[in-house]
C-alpha cells in the first residue's frame, strides 16, 4: 500500500531542534536534563491519574483557599481543527513532564505537544485509519495518553480510535520505528470471540478510551466494546488485559477476563457458556503497586449489560477487581463486586493505592470507587476486605430465563459516599407536597425496592421499568476519584440523581441471538448504538435523500429515516417519563455531591452538594418561589448538579468543575471550577469557565508557577483545554516566574 | 465648550448604543418566532436526519441527548437562536453536517423550539445566522 497512513506535523520543529537547549533549560527549572525521572512532587503529572497509584494528587501549594478566586486564564487550546469537525465531548487529562504538555484531542484523536506555560503548539501527531476507526466502538478524542522514559529517551504511548497502540518520540511526535511494526501494534491481533476465533482486524469489535498503564518497561492495556443495550449477539469479542514490552512491543502476557478452557473461574459460566459469551472488557484506568509487583484490573460487564440468561452463574471476572502479577499476568486474587452482573455496574474507576494505618496496623490497601457509590477497600496484597463486606440478600429477577444472584456484596464500612438506591418515599422530590404526590404517582408504573440491585423487568404499558440509580452513569463513572496520601483521605464527586428505568423486551425476529434486549414490549423496536455512534472523523456520508431501511422492523441510527414525525409537545416533560416530575428529577436534591472519606477510620468525613442549582430548578414556576426556604430548611447551599465529573487534590484543596452551565444572579452564563477545603468540605473559591468540565482537572508547575488545566466542552461550546494560574501580581516575591 | 461637545458625543453614543442593544435584544423565543407550517416542514427533516439519534420526539436516546428539558435548556439559556443554528451547522448530524442548508436548519430549529414549549407565530424563522443571533433563548414563562 503506497498511501501514507500517518503523518506527523512537526509544527515548529525547526524551532524545537534549534531550541531544545533553551527549552529544557527554560522549562525544566527543577533539575538538570540528563537522567531526569519525572515525579509528581516536582510538579509533573505523569499519568492520567497523576501517577500509577490512581491518586490524582499533587503536593503543589501555590494555589490556596486564599487566592483561588484570583486565578486567571493563562491560555486556551481549542481542539476544533483536529479531525474533520469540532468535538463537543473533550474528555482528556493531559500529562506534563518538565514543562511540556501532551494530550489527546479532536475527533480523530490526535496527539498534541504544547508548551505547558503558554499553550503553544509544538507538534501534532495524526493517524489516518479510515474505515477501521469508523468501525470503532470508542470514538472521539479519548481520555488521555501515557509517558515512558528511561531517563534518556522519552516516549508518548496512546491507543488510537481504531485500537492500535502507538509509540511516539516525545520530542518530535514521530513514531518510534523499533516499537512493534514501524511504531505501532495492532491490538486487535489476539482478541477472540467464542472459544478462540481471532476477530477481524478491520471490522472486529474493539476500542479504548483510557490510557495504557506504563509500568517500568512494560505497558499494560485493556479493551472496550460496543454498548450492551441492543446487542446482535452475546458471543462478541472477549476481554483481555495484556502487557507488552515498551521497547519492542513484544507481548509479555495476556489475562483472560472470561476464563478459557479450564482456567480458574471457568465453572462460574455454567453449562460451558464461557465459550459463547463476550465483552467483560477493561475500559477504565488500570493502576499498580510497583513494589508488590501487582497490577489492579477493574473489569466491566459481560454481554449483555442487562440480560444474563445466556450465561448462568456468577461470571468471573465480570465486575471484579483482579490483582495480577505484573511480570506474568497470573491472577493473585480477585473480588467480584457484583455477581452475575445485569445492571451495567462496570468497574468504572481507577483503583486507588494507599498506605494507611487502620486500627493501629499499617495496611497496604486498594480502594475501589464504584458506580454504586460504595468504596470497596481491600488489603492489596491478599484481597482480604479491610472492613467486613456482607453478602446481602437482594430482590430476584422474574424475567424468563434470568437467574440473578441471591446475594450481593455490601460493604459494612465506609458508608456509601452518595445515593446507592432511591429510598421511597424519603428520596422522592419534595420541593412541595404537590410535587411529592406527583412523584409517588409516577412510581405506580415503576418497579422499585429499597435496594441498590432492583432487577430489570420485561416492560409494558403498565410497568415501564425498574428504578435504579447510578448503574449506567454513576455514582462515580470513568472520571474516578482521588486519594490524599498525606491526610489518608479519599475524595470523590458523585452523581446523586442518575436514574435509570430498566426494561427489557424481545428483539424482532432475526435481529439477535439474545432473548431480551433493552426496550419495552409493544413499542417500536429501536437499535441503540451507544454514544459516539456516527461521530468518527471519517464517517462515510450516507447517500443523499435517505439511507436504505434497516433490518426487519428495526429502526435506529443505521436505519436512517424513522417514519413518525415529532409532534409539538406543549409540555416539555414527555407524558409518560416517570423519572421526571414536571420537568424535574424524580429524586430530591442534592443532585450531585463531593464527598470525603477518612480511610484510617472508614468514616464519611463530609459530603456537600456540588454545582449551582440548575436553571430549570431555579426558574421553575412551582419551585422558584419556595427554593430559598427549601434550601435553608435542608441546610443546603444549592441543589448541586447531576453527572459524574472528576476531582484533583492539591496540598490543601479538592478541585472540581460544574457538570452543567447555569446563569445565576451571581455569575453570567457558565460553569464554575470550584475549590473545597479538604478538611471541612467548605467551598473556598470558584472561578468562571465558559463551559462545563468534561475532562478531569490536573495540576502542574512550570518555572515556579502552579497551573490547573481542565478539558471543557458541551452544549454550544466545542472542546478546549483551559489553563488557569495566578497572575504575577499575586505571586510571592520569591517565585521564579515573577517578571 | 470642549466639555459640551464631549457630553453631546457621549449622549449620541449612548442613544445609539441603546438603539443597537434594543434592536439586538428585542426578540425572544417567547415571542412566536416561527410558524406552524414551518414546524411541519422541519418535522419531516428532523424525522429523517436527527430522530435516529435524538429520538422520535427529540426525547434523547443512548446515542444523543434530548433536545429539550433541563439539560438542553441549561446549555442554551442566555444564548441566541443563531448560536443554536451555528452549533447544528458545524456538527449535526455528526455523520454528515453538510447535508442541511440554512433554510432547513431554521425549519428544524422551529421543531426544537416547539418541543421546548415555545409558541408559534405568524412569520417564519429567518435562515440567516446574523438575524437569528438577535433572538434570545430564555426560559419559558
Ligand atoms: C449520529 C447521531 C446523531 C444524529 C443523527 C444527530 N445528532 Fe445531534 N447530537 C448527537 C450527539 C452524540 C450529541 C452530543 C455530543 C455532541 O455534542 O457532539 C448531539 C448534540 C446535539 C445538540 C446539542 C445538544 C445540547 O444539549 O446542547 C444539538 C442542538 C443537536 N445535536 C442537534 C441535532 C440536529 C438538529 C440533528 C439533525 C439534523 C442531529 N442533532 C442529528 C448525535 C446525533
Amino acid at each position: 500500500m503506497s498511501r501514507k497512513l500517518y503523518r506527523s506535523v512537526p509544527v515548529l520543529l525547526i524551532f524545537v531542534i534549534a531550541g531544545i537547549g533553551y527549552l529544557t533549560m527554560g522549562l525544566s527549572g527543577q533539575t538538570g536534563s540528563a537522567g531526569y525521572i519525572p515525579n509528581v512532587k516536582n510538579g509533573d503529572w505523569i499519568a492520567v491519574t497523576g501517577d500509577n497509584t490512581g491518586a490524582r494528587y499533587s503536593p503543589l501549594s501555590q494555589i490556596t483557599a486564599e487566592n483561588f478566586n484570583k486565578l486567571e486564564v493563562a491560555w486556551r487550546f481549542k481542539t476544533d481543527n483536529l479531525g474533520t469537525k469540532p468535538e463537543f465531548k473533550l474528555e482528556g487529562t493531559p500529562l506534563v513532564i518538565r514543562g511540556m504538555m501532551y494530550a489527546t484531542a479532536g475527533t480523530r484523536r490526535d496527539v498534541v505537544a504544547l508548551r505547558a506555560d503558554t499553550g503553544e503548539l509544538v507538534w501534532v501527531h495524526t493517524e489516518f485509519e479510515g474505515q477501521r476507526a469508523v468501525n470503532s466502538p470508542r470514538q472521539l478524542s479519548g481520555r488521555g495518553l501515557s509517558y515512558w522514559t528511561d531517563g534518556r529517551e522519552e516516549r508518548i504511548i496512546y491507543v488510537t480510535t481504531g485500537y492500535k497502540m502507538i509509540e511516539l518520540d516525545a520530542k518530535t511526535g514521530n513514531r518510534i520505528p523499533a516499537f512493534g511494526k514501524d511504531g505501532y501494534l495492532d491490538l486487535k491481533v489476539g482478541l477472540v470471540t467464542g472459544s478462540g476465533q481471532q476477530i477481524d482486524l478491520e471490522s472486529g469489535e474493539a476500542g479504548l478510551h483510557s490510557a495504557p498503564l506504563v509500568l517500568k518497561d512494560s505497558i499494560v492495556v485493556g479493551v472496550a466494546f460496543k454498548e450492551g443495550m441492543t446487542v446482535k449477539t452475546h458471543n462478541n469479542t472477549k476481554g483481555q488485559a495484556r502487557a507488552f514490552d515498551v521497547r519492542t512491543g513484544k507481548l509479555l502476557w495476556a489475562f483472560n477476563t472470561i476464563p478459557q478452557g479450564r482456567e480458574f473461574g471457568a465453572e462460574t459460566w455454567e453449562n460451558g457458556t464461557a465459550a459463547v459469551n463476550g465483552n467483560t472488557g477493561i475500559w477504565t484506568q488500570i493502576t499498580a503497586d510497583e513494589e508488590l509487583g501487582l497490577v489492579y484490573l477493574p473489569v466491566e460487564t459481560p454481554s449483555s449489560d442487562f440480560y444474563g440468561g445466556h450465561r448462568p452463574g456468577n461470571n468471573l471476572f465480570a465486575e471484579s477487581l483482579v490483582a495480577v502479577d505484573a511480570k506474568t499476568g497470573q491472577r493473585k486474587w480477585h473480588y467480584q463486586i457484583v455477581h452475575h452482573p445485569v445492571w451495567d455496574h462496570d468497574l468504572s474507576s481507577a483503583p486507588l493505592i494507599a498506605d494507611v494505618t487502620i486500627d493501629g496496623r499499617p495496611r497496604k490497601i486498594v480502594a475501589l470507587p464504584t458506580k454504586q457509590s460504595y468504596l470497596f477497600v481491600f488489603d492489596r496484597a491478599t484481597g482480604e476486605p479491610i472492613w467486613k463486606i456482607d453478602e446481602s440478600p437482594v430482590p430476584q429477577s422474574d424475567v424468563p430465563g434470568e437467574k440473578t444472584s441471591p446475594t450481593q456484596p455490601i460493604p459494612s464500612k465506609p458508608p456509601a459516599y452518595a445515593r446507592t438506591f432511591v429510598k421511597v418515599p424519603d428520596d422522592i422530590i419534595d420541593f412541595t407536597a404537590e410535587l411529592r404526590a406527583q412523584g409517588m404517582t409516577n412510581l405506580e408504573r415503576v418497579k422499585w425496592a429499597n435496594s441498590p440491585y432492583v432487577p430489570y423487568v420485561v416492560g409494558n404499558d403498565r410497568i415501564l421499568g425498574a428504578l435504579n440509580i447510578g448503574n449506567t452513569a454513576g455514582g462515580t463513572n470513568w472520571p474516578g476519584a482521588a486519594y490524599d496520601p498525606e491526610l489518608k483521605m479519599f475524595f470523590s464527586q458523585a452523581g446523586n440523581s442518575s436514574l435509570t428505568l430498566g426494561t427489557l423486551r424481545t428483539p424482532p425476529e432475526g435481529f439477535s441471538d439474545i432473548r431480551y434486549v433493552s426496550g419495552r414490549e409493544g413499542t417500536e423496536f429501536r437499535v441503540s448504538e451507544g454514544p459516539g455512534y456516527g461521530s468518527a472523523a471519517d464517517y462515510p456520508e450516507p447517500p443523499r435523500g435517505g439511507a436504505p431501511a434497516g433490518p426487519a422492523a428495526a429502526t435506529g441510527p443505521r436505519g436512517g429515516g424513522r417514519g413518525a414525525a415529532p409532534a409539538a409537545a406543549p409540555n416539555a416533560a414527555p407524558a409518560g417519563n416517570p423519572l421526571q416530575v414536571d420537568g424535574l428529577s424524580l429524586v430530591k436534591p442534592p443532585y450531585g455531591v463531593v464527598s470525603a472519606i477518612d480511610l484510617a477510620k472508614g468514616e464519611l468525613k463530609w459530603i456537600v452538594p456540588h454545582g449551582d442549582t440548575p436553571d430549570v430548578v431555579r426558574n421553575h414556576p412551582k419551585v422558584g418561589p419556595v427554593l430559598a426556604d427549601y434550601l435553608k430548611k435542608n441546610n443546603l447551599p444549592s441543589t448541586g448538579q447531576g453527572g459524574s465529573v472528576g476531582v484533583v487534590v492539591t496540598k490543601t484543596l479538592v478541585i472540581a468543575g460544574d457538570p452543567a452551565v447555569t446563569t445565576t444572579p451571581d455569575h453570567p452564563r457558565g460553569a464554575m471550577l470550584r475549590a473545597y477545603d479538604k478538611m471541612t468540605g467548605k467551598l473556598v473559591g470558584a472561578v468562571f469557565m465558559p463551559a462545563p468540565q468534561s475532562g478531569n482537572p490536573m495540576t502542574y508547575s512550570v518555572n515556579g508557577r502552579q497551573y490547573i488545566v481542565v478539558a471543557i466542552s458541551g452544549g454550544n461550546y466545542s472542546g478546549e483545554y483551559i489553563a488557569f494560574r495566578l497572575p504575577a501580581s499575586e505571586l510571592p516575591p520569591t517565585a521564579a516566574g515573577r517578571p | 465648550m470642549k466639555l459640551r461637545v464631549l457630553s453631546a458625543a457621549i449622549l449620541v453614543l449612548t442613544v445609539a448604543g441603546v438603539c443597537i442593544s434594543a434592536l439586538q435584544t428585542t426578540r425572544s423565543v417567547r415571542d412566536g418566532v416561527f410558524t406552524e407550517d414551518q414546524r411541519k416542514r422541519g418535522a419531516e427533516l428532523v424525522a429523517q436526519r436527527c430522530a435516529a439519534c435524538h429520538g422520535a420526539d427529540l426525547n434523547g436516546g443512548e446515542e444523543a441527548p434530548a433536545l429539550y428539558g433541563a439539560n438542553f435548556m441549561a446549555n442554551w439559556n442566555g444564548l441566541t437562536v443563531g448560536d443554536l443554528a451555528e452549533r447544528i451547522r458545524i456538527s449535526m448530524p455528526p455523520t454528515d453536517p453538510d447535508i442541511n442548508n440554512a433554510q432547513q436548519r431554521a425549519d428544524m430549529i422551529s421543531v426544537i423550539l416547539s418541543v421546548n414549549g415555545y409558541p408559534s407565530g405568524t412569520k417564519d424563522l429567518e435562515s440567516r445566522t446574523e438575524l437569528l443571533k438577535q433572538i434570545k433563548i430564555e426560559p419559558r414563562q
